[in-house]
């Protein structure tokens, strides 16, 4: 890399060629201060707050987008610099509903942040009032166009973190309105909302419903880093927390498989989930589930597993340790144990894909899984591939979410035509699920030497459970059969009743569901957010689950109580 | 020297900021050695000496024609107006209304709210303001020397300024004492 030497406010910096302003200073420990700008998305220059004095320049300079020369001289922090950002900072102001003392984003709030920093006490120009409608049409967060401040990062974020394209602009000026797609109802439109545009909006235009106005200041909020348990992804989550509850999830920039992208599996649907938790183990006497102290329903457990011809079978959302855990003890009582979901076809001798390789290659075939379906994020990378110019190729006997974005859509019949024109790519990826038969996949290991292959895990720790031993499981007749549910949604727990056989059935699980009615034996589990262990993701990484909030009383972690139970045999 | 006179009023207002005031506690005594209190929504004086006082405060935004008239006369009679307060200082959340027209804000108050009982649909005009097109803030009608900002400003807030001024510096607000909220 060639370096350039420039001088900020009079001191001599080595920056690297093809580096902005910008990024020289704050490599030089020089702050500039910014509103359109984000470290996630591309410099768009707009929002005018960077501007700085740049010798031989007719005028000021927005530092974001201008790249540095030899010998340049640029002063961050002069007179004319200051008062030109306070004005900036009042033309914003002018143009829209700035108010302060009811929006729920204050405390946390980059423009207000930076109207604290240049002490504005009071607006030099006039607002224009002009009614702005919201939209309040999506479920889980609201636009709010009376606090936009236009920077577009939404609309950056949507393009180029999402791939989706929703986000745009009508009218111009400060008359311009974000809008989705052809200016419908957001809740009527493509958008898929994953949330990336609430996270970088640098203001209170986006207002996520179930968080506003509980607590946003910045003493007031703990983030804890861990790793979202929704899909075998495994995407990099922080959650944010006040008092012992979940306030929030935010993405982690630049950490995890997806690099700070989240879906609305993950950042919105498990705050929203709504059933009753269990807090105590239940034990069913006269036809009812009764609260029991943990020594007697262990105790209970431990003799019955003695008895032999026990059946495990685990869902796969649970921490490695569980699992483990879980398999050992089933072990330890000479019965089987298994997980629930289907294993991935075993493609012997390719190269794995990361699942940012998805949105470096050039031509990404997708077979035998819908990725937008339930590994949305690798179907948004297939989307970015997709913006680079990259083919998609699905081979897929049903409707996929990617068909819009194939390039070609075949069914498994006619995988050759596929495969026939990855031989000819350079960088393909192979996305691949559950469902190949047994000559797609041999098509698809005719691609070993050029693809690289990723394959979307249904569990979200599938990979975790299958290092445990726990493949998947067969209904067979027992006299016990454990049942490790977690946070299974209805759906799932009720796919487990299909390994209840009439014997005595031990349900470990979070909340309440129909799956209950089959129990003997019930044991609370915690949720994702009280989870302490590593899952182990579909690129085969070790990610670690640590606990947000603690467990209510009552609730014991999987491991602990499997372990115990162990010890019992 | 004496003591200095201060006046101060509520326009279209919550009168959270003078209850911010009194939130000085008994710093109010020490006040008190260095401040006269005049005209005030506390003494129920309802005009600021004619002969003029040297430090003036105004909260709430100007939202009818009494209210201009008292900004006015404020003004007029204070030789430092301290503009206190968001709706003071920026409109505040008296601005609510500037995105209705005047006509259908009085008529939702006066005729159509629910618990009202006014069958003949009567808007008073009679002795009270008049609605102006929009609420205003402070320095849209008058000059303003010191602004603070808050919704209310903190006693300490309030504290700082006043002492500032009784120290003869114009009060520069930041950190804690800057807050919009």
């Amino acid at each position: 890399m060639t370096t350039v030497n420039i001088t900020i406010n009079g001191q001599k910096i080595t920056a690297q060629a093809g580096q902005t302003v910008l990024q020289a200073a704050r490599a030089a420990g020089v702050d500039i201060p910014t509103l359109c700008e984000h470290p996630a998305l591309s410099a768009w220059g707009g929002c005018r707050m960077c501007l700085v004095e740049i010798a031989k320049q007719a005028t000021l300079q927005p530092a974001c987008t201008f790249p540095v020369s030899e010998g340049m001289e640029v002063w961050t922090d002069s007179e004319k610099v200051i008062k030109t950002r306070q004005f900036v900072l009042e033309l914003i102001f002018s143009e829209r509903n700035h108010y302060c003392m009811y929006c729920q984003m204050s405390g946390d709030c980059e423009l207000q942040d930076l109207a604290y920093r240049y002490q504005l006490d009071h607006w030099t120009y006039n607002r224009t009032y002009e009614p702005r409608l919201l939209d309040a049409t999506r479920k889980y967060f609201v636009y709010e166009p009376n606090r936009c401040i236009l920077c577009r990062r939404c609309v950056r974020a949507c393009s180029e973190i999402a791939a989706n394209h929703t986000l745009g602009l009508k009218f111009r000026g400060s008359n311009s309105m974000i809008i989705a797609d052809h200016d419908v109802p957001f809740g009527e439109s493509t958008c898929v909302e994953c949330g990336t545009c609430l996270q970088v909006c640098p203001t209170g235009a986006l207002i996520d419903t179930r968080s506003a106005y509980r607590y946003r200041g910045k003493h007031d909020v703990e983030r804890v880093n861990s790793t979202c348990m929704q899909c075998s992804v495994g995407c990099a989550i922080s959650a944010v927390t006040h008092d012992n509850h979940v306030i929030r999830v935010e993405g982690t920039w630049h950490e995890g498989p997806s690099g700070g992208l989240l879906c609305v599996a993950g950042r919105f649907e498990p705050l929203y989930d709504a059933r009753a938790r269990i807090t105590s183990p239940l034990v069913r006497q006269d036809g009812q589930l009764k609260p029991a102290a943990w020594e007697d329903a262990l105790k209970t457990i431990a003799g019955k597993l003695k008895g032999g011809k026990a059946l495990g079978v685990a869902v796969s959302n649970t921490t490695d340790e569980a699992l483990k855990a879980f398999a050992d003890l089933l072990a330890k009582a000479g019965g089987t144990a298994g997980r629930l979901e289907p294993a991935l076809p075993v493609l012997d001798g390719v190269k794995p894909a990361r699942v940012s390789d998805v949105a470096e290659a050039d031509l990404v075939i997708v077979a035998g899984t819908d990725p937008l379906a339930h590994h949305r994020v690798v179907g948004y990378f297939a989307k970015r591939a997709f913006d680079r110019g990259a083919r998609i190729v699905v081979i897929d006997d049903n409707e996929n979410g990617l068909n819009a974005y194939a390039y070609l859509v075949c069914s498994t019949a006619q995988a050759g035509e596929a495969i026939a024109l990855a031989k000819n790519a350079e960088k393909p990826v192979v996305i691949y699920g559950p469902e190949l038969n047994d000559a797609l996949k041999k098509a698809l290991l005719s691609l070993r030497d050029s693809a690289a292959f990723l394959g979307l895990e249904p569990g979200p720790n599938a990979r975790g459970a299958a290092a445990a031993g726990l493949a998947p499981a067969a209904p067979t007749p027992a006299n016990v059969v454990y049942l490790l549910a977690g946070e299974a949604s209805d759906d799932t727990a009720a796919e487990l009743s299909a390994y209840v056989d009439g014997g005595f059935t031990v349900v470990q699980a979070s909340r309440q569901s129909p799956l209950l009615d089959k129990a003997d034996i019930v044991l609370p589990a915690p949720i994702w957010a009280e989870q302490s262990g590593h899952v182990t993701t579909l690129e085969g990484a070790s990610a670690a689950v640590r606990p947000a909030v603690a467990m209510p009383a009552g609730v014991r972690g999987e491991a602990e109580v499997l372990k115990a139970l162990a010890e019992m045999l | 020297m004496g003591k200095i006179r201060l006046a101060t009023d509520w326009l279209d207002a919550c009168a959270g900021c003078h209850m911010s005031l009194l939130d000085i506690d008994d710093r109010i005594l020490t006040l008190l050695e260095h401040v006269e209190l005049t005209a005030t929504p506390i003494t129920d004086l309802k005009h600021p000496p004619e002969e003029g006082v040297e430090v003036g405060i105004l909260t709430g935004a100007v939202s009818n024609t009494h209210q201009i008239e008292a900004a006015k006369e404020m003004r007029e009679r204070c030789q430092i107006l301290i503009a206190m307060g968001d709706c003071a200082v920026f409109g505040g959340i008296c601005t609510m209304r500037n995105f209705f027209p005047k006509e259908e804000l009085l008529r939702r108050g006066y005729v159509e709210t629910e618990s009202t009982d006014n069958p003949e649909g009567i808007i008073p005009s009679e002795g009270v303001g008049l609605l102006t097109d929009r609420a205003m803030a402070v320095d849209e009608v008058v000059p303003v020397d010191v602004y603070l900002p808050g919704c209310p400003p903190s006693a300490d807030a309030i504290w700082f300024v006043v002492t500032e001024l009784l120290a003869g510096r114009k009060p520069v607000l930041s950190g804690e004492v800057l807050k919009y909220e």
